[in-house]
C-alpha cells in the first residue's frame, strides 16, 4: 500500500509542474511574417482543416512560405504546382531536383527548430514520419503546423494531394493531376486484367544479413502496388509491415522474381547471385533479379503511381511493350 | 572548505552556458546578442532580424540550455553517488536499470495511440519516469536478502533486469508498425519537446534528488570504509544507502524522461573530478553536479553545430569526445591507484 502511495507522490509533482506550466507558460512572441508572405490580393477566405492528429488548423489564406518536413510532402507540393511556395525542406527531400537548392532544416537525426523559425514559414507541413512531440514544439513556437497523415491507399493519397492543394491554393491544377493519376492507374488496371499469370515476388528492403533479409509485409504500399501490378508479394503472408524472412522460408517459397528495393545501397543482381545459399532460388538461376527505385514505393506521395507503372512493366513486360 | 575547485568548475559552467546561448544553427552575431540582452524589456519594438533572434533565444535556445543543464547536473551528481554507493568505478546512473526501465515505459506508452493533447503528449515522459522508478524498485527488492541489500546482488539484478527490459523494448519496437521512428528518436534523446514545460516538470525532482545528494557527502565518505565499519561509526547504513539510491534514481529518472538516454556523462565526470580534486564526497558531489551540467552543455553545443543544420544525438558526442578526454586525464594522473 505504502509503495503505491509513494509512486503517486512522486508522480503528482511531475504532473502538477506540467499543469502549472501550461497556464503560466512564458509569453510567446509571434513570429513576424516576412514581407512577402501576404496572400495574393484576391480575397481569400480563411482555410480551416482538421489534420492527421485531429488538430484544427486555420490559415488566413493559401500558405505562401511552406517548410516541408517529409520527402513525400515535398514531392506532393512540387507535383501540385506549389513548389515555388516551398522555402525549406528536410534533408531527405531529394526529389524533384529543384528542391535540392532549398535550405534544409535537419531530418531524421534531429530537426533544427531555430532554422525552421528563421525561415518564417506560414505553414509547416509535417508528415507521418514526424513525431507529435515535434508538432507540439513547433506549435508552441507559434508556427502553423499541418500533420499530413500517411495514406494507406491510393485513394487516400489523392485526398492528401487535395488537402495540400487547399492549404496552398492549387485546387484546380490538383484536380487535373488527380484525374491524370487515376487514368494512369486505370490504364495499368486494364492491362493487368488481361494477364493470366501472377508471378510471386520477393521485395528486398535490406539484406545486410542475407540469411534473414527484411522484406515488405501487409499494410505497405509495396504490398499494395505489387498486388495491383499483377504480382503476389510473398511478404503479404507475414505479420508485420517490415518483417524479416529467413532464407529457409525464401527457398521453400521460391519466388519467381526478386526485386531489389535496396539497390540504392549497392545491392546488385550479381551480388545476390553470389550470396551463399541463394543459388538454389529459381529467380537467381533464371536471372529474374531487378534493381528498383525504392523511393517510388516507400514515399507515400504522387510518385506511387510511377511506382505502380514501373512494377507492372517489370512483372508483365509483354503487355507493357 | 577549499574554494578553488568550486571556482574552476563554476567558471567552466558559466563558459558552457554562454557558449550554449551564443552558438546555434542560426548565427546570431555577438553584437546583436548584446543588443537583445540590453534592450530586453522593450523587445516587442525590435526591428527584424533582432525580433526573430530574440524569439529564437527565448523560445528555443534558453529552454534547451536549461534542460541540458539540469540533465547534465542530474547525471553528474547521480553518477558520483552511484560510484560511491556501489564502491565501483564502473557504476553510472543507469547501472541498476533506470535507462532500460525508462525506455520500456516510453515505448509502451508509444504503442498506445494517445490523442494529440497536452496530456497525450505527457504520457510518454510520465510512463518513462514510472518505468524507471519501478525498475529500480524491482531490482532493489529482487536483490534484497533479509534486511541487507548486498551491492553485488544489486548490480547483478540490475544488469539482468536491464537486459530483460531492453529485450522487451526491442521486441515491441520490431512489432510496432508506425511508432518505430518515434521510439528511435526518443531512445537517442532527440524527441523531447521544446519550451519550458519539460524544464519545469523536471525541476522539483531534481531539486529534491540533488538536494539530498548534496547532503550525503559525509555518509558516502563513511560508506567507503565498508558497511560494517560505517555502521560502527554511527551511520544507519541501510537507511542511508536506500535514501541515496532513491535520490539519485529519482533525479536520473526525471532527466531521462525528458532528455532521453545520454551515456558517459554520469560515468566520466565524477572520475575526472576525483582525479583532479580528490575523492572527498562532500566536495565530489557538488563538483560533479556543476561539472556534469557544464560537460553536457558543451557536448550539446558540439552536437548541434558540427554538422549544422543537422543535429547529432548528444549521446554520440558525449562518448566520442568524452572517452578520449577521459583516457587523456587518466594517463596524466600521477596517482595511478586513485580509486
Amino acid at each position: 500500500m505504502f509503495r503505491k502511495h509513494l509512486i503517486a507522490l512522486l508522480i503528482i509533482p511531475l504532473l502538477a509542474a506540467c499543469g502549472s506550466a501550461q497556464t503560466t507558460s512564458p509569453t510567446v512572441i509571434p513570429t513576424q511574417p516576412a514581407t512577402n508572405t501576404q496572400p495574393p490580393a484576391t480575397s481569400n477566405p480563411a482555410i480551416t482543416l482538421t489534420d492527421g492528429l485531429k488538430r484544427t488548423v486555420t490559415l488566413s489564406g493559401p500558405a505562401q512560405r511552406v517548410v516541408s518536413l517529409a520527402p513525400a510532402n515535398t514531392e506532393t507540393l512540387f507535383a501540385i504546382g506549389a513548389g515555388a511556395q516551398v522555402v525549406g525542406r528536410d534533408e531527405t527531400s531529394d526529389y524533384p531536383a529543384t528542391a535540392l537548392s532549398l535550405p534544409t532544416i535537419g531530418g531524421y537525426s534531429g530537426y533544427n527548430l531555430e532554422g525552421i523559425v528563421a525561415l518564417h514559414p506560414d505553414l509547416v507541413l509535417a508528415g507521418g514520419i514526424n513525431t507529435p512531440e515535434l508538432v507540439a514544439s513547433l506549435e508552441q513556437l507559434g508556427l502553423t503546423v499541418y500533420f499530413l497523415q500517411n495514406p494507406t491507399t491510393l485513394e487516400e493519397m489523392y485526398i492528401n494531394l487535395e488537402t495540400v492543394a487547399k492549404l496552398t491554393g492549387h485546387e484546380s491544377e490538383t484536380a487535373a493531376l488527380v484525374d491524370s493519376l487515376k487514368n494512369r492507374v486505370a490504364a495499368v488496371d486494364a492491362k493487368i486484367k488481361a494477364v493470366s499469370n501472377t508471378p510471386t515476388i520477393y521485395y528486398e528492403i535490406d539484406a545486410t544479413n542475407p540469411t534473414k533479409p527484411y522484406t515488405a509485409g501487409p499494410g505497405t504500399f509495396v504490398d499494395l502496388l505489387i498486388d495491383r501490378a499483377g504480382g503476389k508479394n510473398i511478404g503479404a503472408e507475414l505479420s508485420s509491415q517490415y518483417p524479416q524472412i529467413s532464407l529457409e522460408q525464401l527457398v521453400v517459397i521460391n519466388p519467381d522474381i526478386i526485386i531489389l528495393g535496396d539497390s540504392a545501397y549497392g545491392e546488385t543482381p550479381a551480388k545476390v547471385s553470389a550470396r551463399p545459399g541463394w543459388g538454389t532460388l529459381a529467380a537467381v538461376q533464371t536471372g529474374q533479379i531487378y534493381p528498383f527505385d525504392d523511393n517510388l514505393v516507400s514515399r507515400p506521395g504522387p510518385r506511387l503511381v510511377d511506382g505502380l507503372e514501373a512494377l507492372a512493366k517489370l512483372l508483365h513486360p509483354d503487355v507493357f511493350k | 572548505m577549499k574554494i578553488r575547485p568550486y571556482l574552476y568548475t563554476l567558471i567552466f559552467l558559466v563558459v558552457a552556458v554562454v557558449l550554449s546561448i551564443a552558438i546555434g544553427s542560426v548565427v546570431i552575431p555577438p553584437l546583436d546578442l548584446g543588443r537583445i540582452l540590453i534592450g530586453w524589456l522593450d523587445r516587442a519594438a525590435f526591428p527584424e532580424p533582432l525580433k526573430t533572434f530574440a524569439f529564437i533565444l527565448t523560445g528555443i535556445r534558453l529552454p534547451r540550455t536549461a534542460l541540458v543543464l539540469l540533465t547534465g547536473a542530474a547525471l553528474g551528481g547521480s553518477g558520483a553517488a552511484y560510484q560511491g554507493l556501489f564502491r565501483n568505478p564502473l557504476a553510472d546512473p543507469y547501472l541498476i536499470g533506470v535507462a532500460s526501465g525508462a525506455g520500456l515505459g516510453a515505448v509502451l506508452a508509444m504503442s498506445i495511440n494517445w490523442p494529440y493533447s497536452f496530456w497525450g503528449l505527457l504520457a510518454v515522459p510520465v510512463a518513462a519516469f514510472i518505468g524507471a522508478l519501478l525498475t529500480v524498485f524491482l531490482v532493489y527488492t529482487l536483490a534484497r536478502v533479509g534486511k541487507v541489500v548486498p551491492t553485488t546482488n544489486l548490480i547483478l539484478a540490475g544488469v539482468a533486469f536491464g537486459s530483460f527490459a531492453t529485450a522487451v523494448t526491442t521486441y515491441l519496437m520490431l512489432r510496432s508498425t508506425g511508432e518505430l521512428h518515434r521510439a528511435i528518436a526518443w531512445l537517442n534523446g532527440g524527441s523531447s519537446q521544446a519550451g519550458w514545460e519539460p524544464v519545469l516538470a523536471m525541476l522539483p525532482f531534481l531539486a529534491i534528488g540533488l538536494g539530498i545528494l548534496m547532503l550525503s557527502g559525509h555518509a558516502l565518505n563513511l560508506l567507503q570504509f565498508g558497511d560494517d565499519q560505517a555502521q560502527q561509526m554511527g551511520l544507519p547504513v541501510t537507511q542511508a544507502r536506500t535514501l541515496i539510491l532513491v535520490a539519485a534514481s529519482m533525479a536520473t529518472a526525471a532527466a531521462v524522461s525528458f532528455s532521453g538516454i545520454i551515456g558517459f556523462i554520469g560515468l566520466i565526470v565524477p572520475h575526472v573530478i576525483r582525479l583532479w580534486f580528490g575523492a572527498d564526497y562532500r566536495r565530489l558531489l557538488p563538483l560533479s553536479i556543476i561539472s556534469g551540467a557544464g560537460a553536457l552543455l558543451l557536448a550539446d553545443v558540439i552536437a548541434r553545430s558540427v554538422i549544422s543544420p543537422q543535429e547529432l544525438p548528444v549521446g554520440i558526442v558525449t562518448a566520442l569526445v568524452g572517452a578520449p578526454f577521459f583516457l587523456w586525464v587518466l594517463r596524466r594522473a600521477k596517482n595511478q591507484g586513485y580509486w
